[in-house]
């Protein structure tokens, strides 16, 4: 046992030695003296418990100076530079006092190596790991609130510096260093480059690197190249930008990091995995936002691209490439659809260019999801605001059939024609399938999507090819009544075209109508050179149509002209002494004529129709009308004749006295008119034929549904009362081939609702029923 | 009062739709009507008239010209008298 006094000495030099317990960090104490020393504690046999008291207290110096005089440091500052300069001094004085414990942690390993307990420090074997271990520790549970500020602008001012290295361009032309906010003259960045590389490798010998800045870092990077990406690519959509972008993160980005982790080189140590793998990551991570940012940027900027294409295909094989590394499929779907419902389908777009753009998106789409997935999807809201729009059939026809505006479509027609036999080298590409995207919709076939082109899916809006087809012949039979001279050639290579596509059945009645045309044209010949016809100064021609291939006509009255009306009886003659048994019904309304007026010293040469030629010859007869008289003479309603008759008030021929009540005009009044003849008659021209001969798709189909009307009474007198699904089951079984007897269930559920509301039939519960008599 | 307008009509090209004279609307044995063709045609018109027999039935030449290859007598099929064409 050693006395008192012994002891006291060798407190005092295991205090010499480990000066921490008196709370300081220096000492003189030599490698020789510390041997002394450890031999006396080894003696004592109390060297476990030294060193634990010697951690104790460095525990505590490091919790109460280092770590709070490190974190005084992160003061919030708007100053970049500021930052920079307090981050850099806050690791340099951390990294200067863990140097000074260095020469005490030896003699504490020295110490620990003695300790035959093998208990771990802070969860290492070894004292100086096991000190940085605390040290981190200690330094992250005092974590301040506000520490990213400095580090951000530190990391900020030095990529800057970086960026300027690589994008030197245009040096000399500005008085201020881009890289650094400095006049030229006292340029920064030599110094910026070697503090920051300085700073890191103290960092990384600290091993806090990715804890203190890794946040940081990546949250820079991400918004650099955010920043980058909009800088690169907004507005402009006929550049692939993914290999450059992908160029630029190699280089710029990835050379900045690895310069970070290695201290300054800007190639990682060969033979340091650790460093290797932790920018690999890195870099794994940092392509993977590059992609997603992209394809963000370029699905929020989808709808232009779409409005664009095809110059925009750059940008759609980019979202091609990215959608496959990244999970943006639903986001792209959601907001492209978005992006049409807000942009496309509202009541201040006309249906031509929905069509336009609904076409573009179907080109768009099939060259970006080839399985038609996507298409499918987002384009649901479309078809069905399409289905909703009352002009869609007859904007999606007259863009099938008009050079021009449309010719979209009709160039798609015709490639159709063109490429109809590829289907057969379909059949070697088995080994080139893929399944469907895992959002298909597993009800649907999938080379149903795959093989529908773009027509098809216009057609497939209303899900019947009747529908198109019928609005076809109502156009070209407005289009054969409306001209006066009738490009037969070119109707008939539609036709011909459109035959290929819905079917000969279906167009058959076209093809009557064509011919009709063709016909009239001889039958007039015949006619003229027929002397019974008798020679008359008006040149009478006629077109004759087949009434049961042709649409329903407006039905409206009109009667004509005695001089006419005698005319035709004469051609009527001629006609049926050419075609035995034949005869022919006059529609008066329809036609156009040929007619020159005469008034005062102007002439005019105009092409009316019937109701206006008849019109301003009743005029030449007597100057003076009221519109009862009118209506007395042409049998047309005054409703009508009220609205026609401002064809002749605006060609300043014809001037409403007083109400009701028409004259017309003085010659000479009539010279001084100031309408340019020729500006009036293209103005009622386009005026003349915008407007439709035919009966309106709603009648027509009112008239078609009347088919049934007898099947229906027949039914219901044998069977009673039937429910609404019996009758159309029965109706379906009955149903004849011709044309619109195609029936959907809703259809008829509002035709039998107008019969109930015109009292022809009676609902009772769910049951039609016939009212009794 | 001064009659100063002289219209003058050049020419007039109307609109009609041609039709079969005949005692009804519909063929007999096709039920479609006259002024349409047979089930077997395309075109209507010249391409597929109309006979009459010596009974004053009509019906689409084709249509009656199958009926009577297809039956040992020759009768009309609306009123099985013997059928003649016709020639008015």
């Amino acid at each position: 046992m050693a006395k008192k006094g012994e002891l006291e000495a060798c407190w005092s030099k295991i205090n010499y030695a480990f000066p921490i317990l008196n709370g300081t960090i220096f000492t003189e104490c030599t490698n020789e003296e510390y041997e002394d020393i450890q031999e006396i504690v080894i003696n004592l046999g109390i060297q476990i418990k030294i060193r634990d008291l010697v951690i104790i207290h460095i525990e505590k110096y490091v919790r109460q100076n280092i770590v709070p005089s490190f974190w005084a440091k992160f003061v919030k500052s708007d100053v970049e530079v500021k930052g920079f300069q307090l981050f850099k001094t806050a690791i340099n004085d951390l990294y200067d006092s863990v140097t000074n414990f260095e020469p005490m942690l030896r003699k504490l390993s020295l110490l620990n190596s003695n300790c035959s307990d093998n208990m771990p420090i802070f969860g290492e074997r070894d004292i100086i790991l096991g000190f940085k271990q605390l040290l981190r520790a200690t330094l992250l549970a005092q974590i301040p609130l506000e520490f990213q500020y400095i580090i951000y602008f530190f990391y900020k001012v030095s990529f800057n510096v970086f960026d300027n290295e690589y994008e030197n361009s245009d040096m000399g032309e500005d008085v201020m260093c881009s890289g650094c906010w400095n006049d030229y003259s006292d340029c920064n960045c030599a110094y910026i480059v070697k503090v920051f590389h300085d700073t890191n490798r103290k960092l990384m010998e600290l091993q806090l690197l990715e804890r203190l800045a890794g946040q940081v870092l990546t949250n820079f990077i991400q918004m650099r190249i955010e920043s980058h990406i909009q800088k690169l690519c907004t507005g402009t959509f006929d550049v692939s930008h993914i290999a450059f972008l992908e160029n630029w993160l190699d280089t710029t980005v990835m050379s900045w990091l690895t310069r970070i982790y290695c201290g300054g080189s800007s190639k990682p140590p060969p033979d340091d995995k650790n460093v290797q793998n932790a920018i690999s990551k890195f870099k794994q991570k940092l392509s993977y936002y590059l992609y997603h940012s992209y394809t963000k940027l370029r699905i929020d900027q989808l709808f232009n691209i779409i409005i664009e294409y095809p110059d925009s295909q750059p940008a759609v094989d980019d979202i091609k490439l990215c959608l496959d590394k990244t999970d943006l499929r639903p986001t792209l779907c959601k907001n492209l659809q978005t992006a049409l419902e807000t942009r496309l389908l509202h009541p201040g777009v006309n249906t031509s260019e929905i069509l336009t753009a609904y076409v573009s998106t179907i080109r768009t789409l099939r060259h970006l999801d080839p399985s038609g997935v996507i298409l499918e999807t987002v384009t649901k809201p479309v078809r069905n605001y399409l289905r909703n729009r009352e002009d869609t059939v007859r904007s999606v026809v007259s863009s099938l059939t008009e050079d021009g505006v449309g010719s979209e479509l009709a160039e798609e027609l015709a490639k159709f024609a063109a490429d109809g036999e590829d289907d057969l080298e379909k059949e070697d590409l088995w080994d080139e399938w893929n399944p469907d995207p895992v959002d298909a919709d597993p009800k649907a076939n999938s080379s149903d999507r795959k093989a529908s082109d773009i027509i098809s899916m216009l057609v497939n809006v209303y899900g019947s090819k009747e529908l198109f087809v019928n609005e076809y012949r109502t156009l070209l039979a407005d289009r054969l009544l409306g001209q006066t001279v009738i490009n037969t050639e070119k109707e008939i290579t539609y036709l011909e075209l459109l035959k290929l596509r819905f079917g000969e059945s279906q167009l058959h009645f076209c093809e009557v109508m064509l011919k009709d045309v063709y016909d009239s044209k001889r039958i007039n010949a015949l006619i003229h050179q027929d002397n019974s016809f008798g020679d008359s100064h008006i040149m009478c021609n006629g077109m004759i149509l087949s009434a049961q291939f042709w649409p329903p006509f407006k039905d409206e009255s009109l009667e004509l002209p005695d001089v006419i009306k005698q005319l035709l009886e004469r051609y009527t003659k001629c006609f049926e002494a050419l075609k035995g048994n034949r005869t022919l019904n006059w529609i008066p309304h329809l036609g156009n004529v040929n007619i020159e007026i005469e008034i005062g010293q102007k002439k005019l040469d105009l092409t009316v129709s019937p109701f206006n030629a008849t019109l301003i010859m009743h005029f030449q007869d007597k100057p003076e009308w009221s519109l009862e008289e009118l209506h007395q003479v042409m049998k047309v309603p005054i409703t009508i004749l009220r609205r026609k008759i401002t064809y002749w008030q605006s060609m300043g021929l014809i001037s409403e006295k007083s109400a009701d009540y028409y004259v017309l005009v003085d010659g000479n009044d009539a010279n001084r008119s100031n309408v340019a003849t020729s500006q009036v008659q293209e103005m009622i021209c386009e005026d003349e034929e915008s407007e439709s001969v035919m009966a309106s798709a709603h009648d027509q189909r009112e008239g078609e549904l009347q088919v049934f009307w007898s099947y229906i009474v027949g039914m219901l007198t044998n069977l009673d009362s039937l429910p609404l699904d019996r009758i159309h089951q029965m109706l379906k079984m009955f149903a004849s081939q011709a044309p619109g007897t195609e029936c959907s269930i809703q259809e008829l559920r509002q035709f039998l609702d107008t019969k109930v509301r015109t009292h022809q039939l009676v609902l009772q519960g769910s049951m039609y029923k016939l009212p009794k008599t | 009062m001064q009659q100063a307008m002289k219209v003058t009509v050049k020419s007039w090209t109307g609109v009609a739709t041609w039709r079969w004279i005949a005692n009804d609307d519909n063929c007999g044995i096709c039920r479609m009507p006259f002024d349409s063709c047979c089930p077997d045609c395309k075109l209507p018109g010249d391409d597929c008239p109309l006979v009459w027999g010596a009974c004053s039935h009509c019906f689409h030449i084709h249509c009656i010209v199958k009926w009577l290859h297809s039956q040992p007598q020759q009768q009309c099929p609306m009123c099985r008298q013997d059928w003649k064409f016709n020639n008015k």
